[in-house]
């Protein structure tokens, strides 16, 4: 294994690597035969993409990371930069490690030579043309060089090339070989170093899926027991409703794409009051324009899920970037008062997980659930461990006490809708005024189950009713459910980690949770202790496990990705507390080094207040 | 098993009355679909009514059925939704020329590409009825109403051609005072495979934008040699300045969105088990 110039290793594994070049060039699909022929091995591998709205042209970028233990963020530096162009070169070169390795097209990118970087000329344009007489093939012939730099085998990233490109012919399969083998010879032909060999690599022990955050979501769905999805193509939410429009069908299910987001959501709703579990993703115009029918779903006591894969607003705003700009409208987005759950994973794996817990929430509590993920976790692809399908257990439909799991890979309870019994049905109430909030839903079809549902104030029975005790007493049934919520939140294991004695923590919520984690790491090294908090569940809040995470601390810090701090609001107004807020609003997500400078600034004020109060 | 003699009364809510102004055509259009699910033999409980808002929205209260009564403008896409999963349901759709063509009215063109197996039932009073009298997409052009008091601005909608020019497979007018042609259309339309549209004229007697003597007054049966499977036929007697025919403009049988996703079942082949789909992404 060799050096990467003045960046030594340390015992483990890390490297990142960047592809950039402009959007149609083949950055991506590079980056992703390149990542998933790594995900093969035993390293984990997870990767972030970036690319403009355009459909050709503009910066963009696959980077990838590969590593021997878990991976928490893209990382902040890369060890080796490809640069297909003059403007990927520029954008992307502050990036570059100092030692570390750079590849570039002489023909397309002029560079400073001052750099302290191993730097290798290499016309892969040419190449390709003088391979298969097109310039297209050139993100494969970086492939080649990619090969030959981390060593791995031709055989493997052949059968890859074949599975994507097959269906464009034979012709088109042999020129990508011809250009992987062209551009690997000549990183060898000029002397380009080898720093690992993944090719001796042991394979994955375990079984992994190499997935997105929105293929998260949708294989999350297909595992809950989702079987109907509407939708309405969206960025960055798309690739969820296409992998469940491909996936849906093979297990029974079925997909219907709309005319607009209000039909979507609509159409899950009539489903919903059919008895199917049912989910659709958007994004955040979407989800605007499906309030309406969130507050609908709220006052039928609906389940639904309906995911928004968060991207730079306001309006159109940067549909390709990420934000966390969307938690307010998520939560209070609504005319009256309509009770809902918001929970927001924190990476790929913990998607889909994530996503089988919101179907469980929204059929046992009988509202919607709002899945808030954002583009970071949506487009970047990391190694899931495969669940183990021994251990799916069906939570009974008439077992009005279940305590329900929160999902992982040991253990999956699926929660089916709670239906009403013979006895039930002899006076049937679909609105009951139960202890928790809760009262069965009869199933069309159901003899004596028959029902209104509607969006006017209604009694038990689902008449309309809009005197002032009814109002108060079925607002207070539909809130209920959502004390009942809490209360379960609550009994969850404390989603903290880091040292509980020490004075200064810090809080996010969705994607940031793996850069924080890595600045904690970063700080420790320091000698520095924090502690984190980063509940999954953004509304209800867990608020005794918040309480008491506050309740130590003399420095609090909030990290969120948008401009205004919309969490971090309602942390404030709820425990009274003046936190410092970090906030990045670019639509790019934060690395793990801006989160540990601000973590080191709040260490020095932590540490002159000691001074000053001794 | 329940029995053909079901009375009419067992379709009818057991405890919701019917709220609307004495002699709104309304409640023809109520009594002539109790009437067609009890000629149909459904049972009640497979029979699930979705509604919008305004005067049309209250129709799915009044059924001892399956019913959603939900938003504005959102019947169609939530009846969609509701029979994509449940082909087995007989679903009804109700809205007024408000909730269906208005705020609802690029939904119709969508459920008619779906070709989605449902009734939509559109009642037009001419009027927006519950909210007391504004102007509606089919309100005559200088009519006087409260939201323009100087007259109306706008050209009413032609929604016979409308429907037409959408490829809708079954589309009929008839009048909320013709029992007996109701009862045949209802019946035929539930039946007709595919997204079936019944446009009923169903004047409002507090906003009288369109009284049932005028409406008497304009309204002919279409001639007996009309076919229904022209389409260029029921196009000229839609536009027809003459009168304001009813009866069945056109018919076409063709495949309806269950039996296409039915066959994406067949074009998909395999049916695999998650772990079988989860394996894929290794």
């Amino acid at each position: 294994m060799g050096k990467i110039g003045t960046h030594k290793l340390k015992s483990k594994i890390d490297f990142i690597i960047r592809v950039a070049g402009e959007g149609g060039e083949g950055v991506m699909s590079c980056g992703e035969l390149f990542a998933k022929a790594v995900a093969r091995t035993s390293y984990h591998v997870f990767t972030f993409i970036t690319y403009p709205t355009e459909m050709k042209g503009g910066y963009a970028m696959t980077q990838i990371r590969i590593k021997d233990i878990t991976i928490y963020s893209m990382g902040s530096f890369v060890d080796c930069l490809v640069a297909f162009n003059q403007e990927a070169y520029d954008k992307s070169i502050p990036y570059l490690k100092e030692g570390g390795i750079l590849i570039y097209d002489p023909e397309f990118a002029k560079i400073d030579e001052s750099k302290k970087v191993i730097k290798y000329p290499i016309p892969f344009s040419k190449i390709a043309v003088d391979t298969i007489g097109r310039p297209l093939g050139k993100n494969v012939v970086v492939l080649g060089i990619l090969s030959h730099i981390y060593g791995l085998e031709h055989p493997g990233l052949e059968k890859l090339i074949d599975d994507r490109y097959g269906s464009k012919g034979e012709k088109v399969v042999e020129g990508n070989i011809k250009a992987l083998k062209a551009g690997a010879d000549a990183a060898a032909k000029i002397g380009v170093i080898t720093v690992m060999d993944l090719s001796k690599s042991e394979p994955a022990a375990e079984d992994y899926m190499f997935i997105s955050g929105n293929q998260a979501v949708a294989l999350g769905a297909i595992a809950a027991g989702c079987r109907f999805s509407a939708g309405y193509p969206l960025t960055p939410a798309t690739s969820i409703f296409e992998t469940l429009s491909k996936y849906l069908p093979l297990v029974g299910g079925r997909t219907i794409q709309m005319e607009d987001e209000i039909a979507a959501i609509s159409a899950i709703i009539g489903a919903s009051f059919g008895g199917e579990k049912v989910i659709t993703p958007t994004s955040g115009p979407g989800i605007q324009l499906m309030a309406e029918q969130l507050s609908l779903a709220s006052m039928l006591e609906l389940p639904i899920v309906v995911v928004d894969v968060q991207r730079g607003g306001p309006s159109t705003g940067l549909p390709t970037k990420t934000e966390q700009g969307d938690v307010k409208f998520a939560v209070y987005g609504a005319a009256g008062e309509s009770p809902r759950i918001i929970l927001a994973p924190t990476n790929v794996e913990d998607t889909f997980y994530q996503t089988i817990r919101a179907f469980n929430l929204a059929e046992k509590y009988q509202m919607p659930v709002i899945l808030l993920t954002d583009q970071s976790i949506g487009y970047r692809k990391a190694t899931v461990k495969m669940p183990d399908f021994a251990k799916i257990f069906m939570v009974d439909k008439y077992d009005r006490k279940a305590k329900v799991k929160i999902p992982n890979a040991e253990h999956i309870d699926l929660v089916q809708r709670q239906i009403p019994t013979e006895e039930e049905l002899k006076d049937y109430k679909r609105y009951r005024d139960t202890k928790t909030g809760i009262s069965p839903i009869a199933r069309p079809g159901t003899p004596d189950g028959q029902y209104l549902a509607t969006g006017l104030e209604h009694d038990e029975y689902g008449k309309t009713n809009q005197g002032p005790e009814n109002h108060l007493k079925m607002s207070k049934k539909r809130f209920r459910k959502l004390e009942e919520v809490s209360k379960a939140f609550e009994k969850n294991p404390m989603e903290t980690y880091g040292d509980p004695n020490v004075r200064i923590g810090i809080m996010g919520w969705g994607s940031t949770e793996g850069a924080i984690r890595e600045a904690r790491y970063l700080a420790e090294l320091q000698g520095i202790k924090i502690r984190h908090l980063h509940p999954h569940t953004i509304s209800p809040l867990p608020e005794r496990q918040i309480s008491k995470f506050l309740h130590r601390l003399k420095h609090l810090i909030i990290v969120e990705e948008n401009l205004t701090g919309q969490f971090s609001h309602f942390i404030k107004a709820k425990f009274g507390v003046n936190p410092i807020e970090v906030h990045k609003c670019e639509g790019m997500p934060f690395t793990s080094d801006e989160i540990y400078n601000a973590i080191m600034k709040v260490a020095r004020i932590a540490d002159e207040d000691n001074i000053t109060s001794s | 098993m329940k029995t053909i003699s079901q009375a009419v009364k067992t379709y009818k809510s057991k405890t919701i009355k019917p709220v609307w102004c004495p002699g709104c055509g309304d409640y023809g259009v109520l009594a002539a679909l109790d009437k067609t699910f009890k000629a149909l033999e459904f049972k009640p409980e497979d029979i699930a009514i979705v509604s919008g808002i305004g005067c049309s929205g209250r129709f799915s209260h009044y059924f001892n059925s399956y019913s959603l009564h939900g938003t504005h403008g959102r019947a169609l896409p939530t009846a969609t939704g509701l029979k994509t999963v449940r082909p087995d349901l007989h679903v009804v759709t109700i809205g007024g020329d408000g909730d269906g063509l208005s705020i609802g009215g690029g939904h119709i063109a969508h459920a008619a590409r779906k070709n989605v197996d449902l009734t939509y039932i559109i009642l037009d009073n001419n009027v927006y009825g519950m909210t007391k009298g504004q102007s509606s997409p089919t309100t005559p052009l200088e009519y006087k109403t409260k939201t323009a008091p100087y007259g109306v601005y706008e050209e009413a909608l032609n929604p016979i051609a409308m429907f037409l020019a959408y490829n809708i497979g079954y589309i009929a007018r008839t009048t909320s005072t013709d029992s007996k042609g109701l009862l045949s259309i209802l019946t035929e339309a539930i039946q007709h495979k595919g997204f079936s549209m019944v446009y009923v004229m169903s004047p409002c007697v507090t906003y009288s934008v369109l009284p049932y003597a005028k409406l008497k007054d304009i309204v002919a049966p279409l001639p007996e040699d009309h076919d229904t499977s022209d389409k260029m036929s029921a196009f000229k007697y839609a536009y027809s300045d003459e009168h304001m025919y009813t009866g069945v403009f056109y018919k076409e049988e063709k495949s309806c969105l269950n039996e296409r996703l039915q066959e994406v079942f067949n074009i998909a082949k395999i049916s695999k088990t998650t772990s079988e789909i989860m394996a894929e992404f290794k």
